[in-house]
This record gives C-alpha cells, structure tokens and sequence, in this order.
C-alpha cells in the first residue's frame, strides 16, 4: 500500500505541474481584467496542433515548434483581447460568451485543419520511463513539471521585480489609480494577454509531447484551468502552482484509495471545500477596486 | 395563325415536361445525424464515409428510386441529436440513421418513433432497444462474445478491466466481465471517468495489487494510448493486452505503432483487407478510390446500414407503402448477405446474426485472431506492446 500512495502522490505531483502551466494563462488574464478566458484551453490546443504539423509535416522534433506556437497563439490572444475591449457594458459577464463562443470557433477551426483524428508525438524519447527508485514516470512528464515551476518563478519574478510586471499588478489592483500613475491600462491587459498566449504555446506543445490530443479537448483544459484558478485565488500565482498540485495529487489518490471513476468529483469537492472555506481561494485578496 | 404555332409550341412543351416528370425517379429524403465534430467525431466521419459511399452505390444502380442524403453534426450530443432528427424529419426525411454515443442515439430515436419512423443505428450500446421501428446490423452482444471469447481461449484465471462510464462502454464491460465470472475467471474492475489524464495511478493498482494474467480496455482511441503508455512505464507481469473497438484500425496501427504492439481489439477486417465476396471487393475498392484510404471496419457499418436500409425504401416505395409505416415492415423482412455477414432482424431491431472479430497488431499487419474459423493469423501469446 505505501508503493502505492508513493507513487499515486508522485503521479499527482507530476500531473499537477502540467495542470499549473496549463492554468497559469488563464489565472493572469482573470488577475488583470477579471476576465475568463473561456478560449485559452484552445490556446493551448492550437499550439499542441502547430507542435504536431511540425513534427508530421516537416519532420522536426516538436520541441523546435515553440517560436511558431508563440507567434500564431499570440496573434489570436491579441484578437481576442481586442474583440473583448470592445465590450462596452458588464465586461465580466459578457466576456464570458463572447470567449466561450471564440473558443468553439477555434475548436472547429482545428478541426477542419486537423481533422478528428487523435495525435501525438512519435519521438519515442518523451516516452520513455523514468525510474527514480521506487517512483515512474515518463520523461516528457518530469519535463512538462520543469517546464512548469521554471516558468511559474519568471512570471513570480517578472509580477515583482519588471515596470510591466508591477504595471499588471497595479492595473489587477486598482485600475483608475493605475491610470493617474500613467499607466496605460489597455497596454498593459494587451501584454497579460500576450504572456497568457506565451504560456498556453509552452504547456501545448509540452502537452503534445506528453499526452494525445484531439480537437474536443480544448474545452475540459479551460474547465480544469478554471479550477485552478478559483482554487488558487485571484493574483496568486504561486498558487496556482500549490492548487494544481493540490488538485493533482488529490485526484491520483483518490484513484489510488477509492475508486477511478471518483476522480473528477474530487476536484469538484476540492474546490467546492475551498470556497465555503476561503472564499478568495487558497492565497487570494479581496476583489480590487477602482 | 402566330396563336396556332404558339399554342402548338406550348402543347409541345407540355407534354414533353409530362413525360420527363413520369421518366424521373423517385427521390426519397433520408435523414443522417452523426458526430462530425467532437470527441466521437472520428467514429462520425468514419460511419459517415461509409454511409455516403452506400448512398452513392444505390443511386448508381438504381434507375426508379433515388436517395437524398442529408447528413447534420450532432456532436454526439443528445439534445442536438433530438433537434437534428426534428429537423430532418420536417425537411421531409421518410428514414433517419446514425447516432453515436448512445444518449444521442436515444434522443433522435425518440423523435423519429413519434414520428412513426424508422430509426437506423450503428452505434447504440444497448442491449436492448425501447423504440418502435429501430434497427442496428451490429449489437452489443458481438463486442462481448469477441472480447470475453478470445481472453478465454487465452485461458486466462483472473483479468484486470480498465472501463470508460460511459453508457456504451460501461455495458460492454459489464457484459464481459459476466461472461468471464461465469467461466469462472476472476475479474477486478476499474471505471473511469473520460476526463482522466493520468492512468498511472490505475496500472500500478493493477501492477501491486490485482497481479492478473490479462488487462483488458473498454473505452476511446485516446484512453487507450494514455493507458498503454503508463502501462509501458510500469510494466506490469501480465500476458496480453485485450481492447475493445477503435485499436485494431489501419489508422491507429499506423499512428501509433510503437504503443499498439501485440495489442488486441475487436474489428471486422483483417488489414490489408482480404475480402473474399466479390461485394466486398466493390466496396474496398470504391472506398478507396472515394476517400483515398483504407476502409476500417466502422465504414463497413454505415455502408451496410444504408444498403439494408436503403433496398427496404425502395421494396416499401414499389408497393407503395411508404406513408403507411412500409419501411419499418420491409425491414423486418430484411434477409441478406452482407460484407459483415447475415443480416436479419429480430424483434428487439438488433442483428441476431452479429459477431466481431478480435485482430492482433503485428508489426504492420492486424491479422484477424478470433473466432478460429474467421482467423487469417496466429496469436501472438503471450505478447506485450513491451
């Protein structure tokens, strides 16, 4: 029984990591504007798709998709920042239709290009096991989780200690003193927009390394980065980290110790739990003003 | 005089226009919903390949009777599934068919039974059919007798099932692993739920503490490669790994050869296809010079959907039964040979004749495995992706 719980918390820790990078786009886009982006899981499943034509079409290691993913998701997070700004009334709300309706949009996009067909990379050294005694997993695994943490602490870093970062900040904690400090709020939920975009490119072409992607699986990665997000609480970017993790290692033991069919009602109580209990999430601060 | 030639002229043109109408064939409207986009949209577009292909071949061979074929995208979605089958039926559609997974299946077929049609499916899981008038040529019957009959050739003692929650996936593994308890083999079951992306915690359960002879998967394409991978990182100590529907594809084998080695999987073909019947032929080779591919076994349903149903329309339109529920009693009356095999309906609308085949991936072959008379290879046994 210990072997398995060792290994159930190590699957977990390790799915968690990709459940964060996965999430981190959409928790700075809702930190900035207070808007969810219900397309971002489409974000990161166009960049899973650029990851797998360039694999399959021009027989690249898909790794070396990176700088297109980032150039086309970019441009369309800055389509859909600039279709939100259009919204005059209620943003919040009607940005929720307006991405939702954008993310279907990008689900068939995908599909008529790709078809329906399931993909993943055929490079068998992602796949291969990595055994650290009593623990397994797949090396694309343990580089999704790297990937993960290294870029949870530049954003960490570039929040605290960048003019833009602490320009995002400023706007996500009061947007009309933001304005009077001269800074221009439009600029600065355009950037979030565009690092979200950055994110979503790493963690799709990390995820078509690791897993099998389809074109209907945009909308349950939004679902679950959504989950992450409330849990980790609003501007929290650690958290996001630490609620991921949460989420992970809480779904694999409860496969582990109950049953597998329970696993997404966990995540769903988890976050349930945390929102009677701390309604801000995890490590999240009171709505912001102005 | 000028009225006198007019007159003549319009006359002329008249009865020209009287005797095309009579020369014209019959076109009957015939109404396809099918998940062309979303997470079944492989198994949609396959079905409805073959569908279309049928479509095609009737109306080709048939001078009096024509088929319009009008194809909607329910996304697998029972609601839509519903609206599609109302939409159809009001744009003037005399027979509706698809449907896949089985709630979508349940809402058109609702629909179409109180509209007093028939409704022809390939894809409900079932086992048995509430609405009046529904006909399926495969049952779920066939999924079991394959998967449970090859594991008890392979004369197996215990079996770990990894099952999907789903409606049709859940009745197939339930149905095995009856057949299995009842043989005496000892069964440990694992649900899970399509969301899942990590089928670690699963195999190493599996691996430490249910120590079986045989894994076996009911669920998707993707379920599949996801736990086959954590399987090849865990390694656990058994024989053979035993699937359900959409493994043993020329699609799947080649996208993903590495995974699929020596894993079984239900199907109707060899590959390369072998078809023995000439009709099999026909069908192969207008298949691929149609769609530019090798036909797999789910095209193989929708053809054989659409020329059982599509002879039942014509039969129903020549004794002119059509609006009196003829196409239903034509159906019923189906008894044919097909490339799947006998057609016949029983009274439930399922096919008693149905019976799949288990192939084996084998490098870059699925040679057929099971039943030993179908069998076009031999069993690699004990044999792993590993």
């Amino acid at each position: 029984m210990f072997d398995l719980i060792l290994q159930a918390t190590y699957s977990g820790l390790l799915s968690g990591g990709s459940y964060a990078l996965i999430a981190l786009g959409l928790a700075l886009v809702f930190g900035t504007m207070r808007v969810i982006n219900l397309a971002h899981g489409e974000f990161v499943l166009l960049a899973a798709y650029i990851a797998y034509t360039v694999e399959s079409q021009m027989d690249w290691n898909p790794l070396l998709a990176l700088p297109i993913s980032v150039v086309v998701v970019c441009i369309t997070a800055a389509i859909v920042y600039l279709l939100v700004t259009r919204l005059d009334k209620n943003r919040e709300m009607n940005s929720l239709i307006l991405t939702f309706g954008l993310g279907v949009i990008l689900t068939n996009l995908v599909l008529f290009i790709w078809k329906a067909d399931i993909h993943s990379t055929s490079v068998g050294w992602f796949q291969e096991a990595v055994v650290l005694g009593p623990l397994y997993s797949m090396r694309s695994e343990l580089l999704f989780f790297i990937t993960s943490v290294v870029m949870v602490a530049i954003l960490w870093v570039w929040l605290d200690k960048s003019w833009y970062g602490r320009a995002v900040r400023a706007v996500s904690s009061n947007r009309d003193a933001a304005k009077l400090m001269g800074i221009n709020p439009h600029v600065t939920e355009l950037i979030s927009f565009l690092i979200a975009g950055i994110l979503a490119s790493f963690s799709g072409v990390a995820l078509y390394c690791a897993s099998v992607i389809q074109p209907a699986l945009g909308n349950a990665l939004t679902i679950k980065a959504f989950i992450i997000t409330i849990l980790a609480g609003i501007g929290s970017i650690p958290g996001v980290l630490i609620g991921a993790v949460l989420l992970g290692v809480s779904e694999a033991l409860t496969i582990t110790l109950l049953s597998s069919a329970l696993q997404e009602l966990t995540g769903m109580l988890l976050l349930l739990f945390v929102l009677l209990a701390l309604p801000n999430g995890l490590f999240g601060r009171a709505g912001r003003r102005g | 005089m000028e009225f006198a030639k007019k007159l003549a002229q319009t006359a002329a043109i008249l009865s020209l226009a009287a005797f095309a109408s009579t020369a014209v064939a019959d076109e009957f409207v015939v109404g396809s919903n099918l998940p062309l986009t979303g997470p079944q949209a492989r198994w949609g577009q396959e079905v409805a390949e073959g569908f279309k292909l049928a479509t095609e071949a009737f109306n080709r061979g048939s001078a009096k009777h024509k088929i319009k074929l009008i194809v909607t995208d329910d996304e697998g979605n029972p609601a839509k599934a519903s609206a599609a089958a109302e939409k159809m039926i009001s744009d003037g559609a005399v027979a509706l068919y698809g449907g896949f997974p089985t709630p979508a299946v349940v809402g058109a077929a609702n629909v179409a039974t109180k509209a007093g049609l028939v409704y022809m499916s390939s894809g409900y899981g079932g086992t048995k059919a509430d609405f009046k008038n529904f006909f399926q040529i495969n049952a779920i019957s066939g999924y079991q007798k394959a998967i449970a009959g090859t594991m008890l050739d392979m004369g197996a003692k215990s079996v770990s099932l990894i099952h999907n929650t789903k409606e049709g996936s859940a009745y197939v593994a339930t149905a095995v692993a009856k057949a299995l308890t009842d043989k005496g083999v000892k069964v440990t079951m694992h649900p899970y739920d399509s969301a899942i992306a990590d089928f670690k915690p699963i195999i190493n359960k599996i691996k430490l503490q249910d120590r079986p002879e045989l894994i076996s998967m009911v669920g998707y394409e993707s379920e599949y490669i996801g736990m086959l991978r954590a399987a090849k990182v865990l390694k656990p100590e058994v024989k053979a790994i035993v699937c359900a529907y959409g493994v043993a594809t020329p699609k799947m084998m080649a996208d993903f050869p590495a995974e699929l080695q020596n894993v079984y999987g239900t199907t109707m073909l060899s590959y390369p296809a072998e078809f023995a019947t000439k009709d099999g032929k026909e069908f192969a080779e207008a298949f691929k010079k149609t769609f530019n591919k090798d036909p797999d076994y789910l095209a193989q349903f929708g053809y054989v959907s659409g020329q059982v149903l599509f002879e039942a329309i014509a039969r129903a339109a020549n004794a002119g039964t059509i609006a009196k529920g003829g196409i239903a009693a034509e159906m019923r009356k189906t008894d044919r040979e097909t490339i799947t095999g006998r057609v016949t309906f029983d009274e439930t609308g399922f096919n008693p004749h149905f019976v799949l085949r288990m192939g084996q991936i084998q490098g870059n072959k699925i040679p057929l495995i099971w039943p030993k008379e179908a069998a076009t290879g031999k069993m690699n046994f004990p044999g792993l992706p590993w």
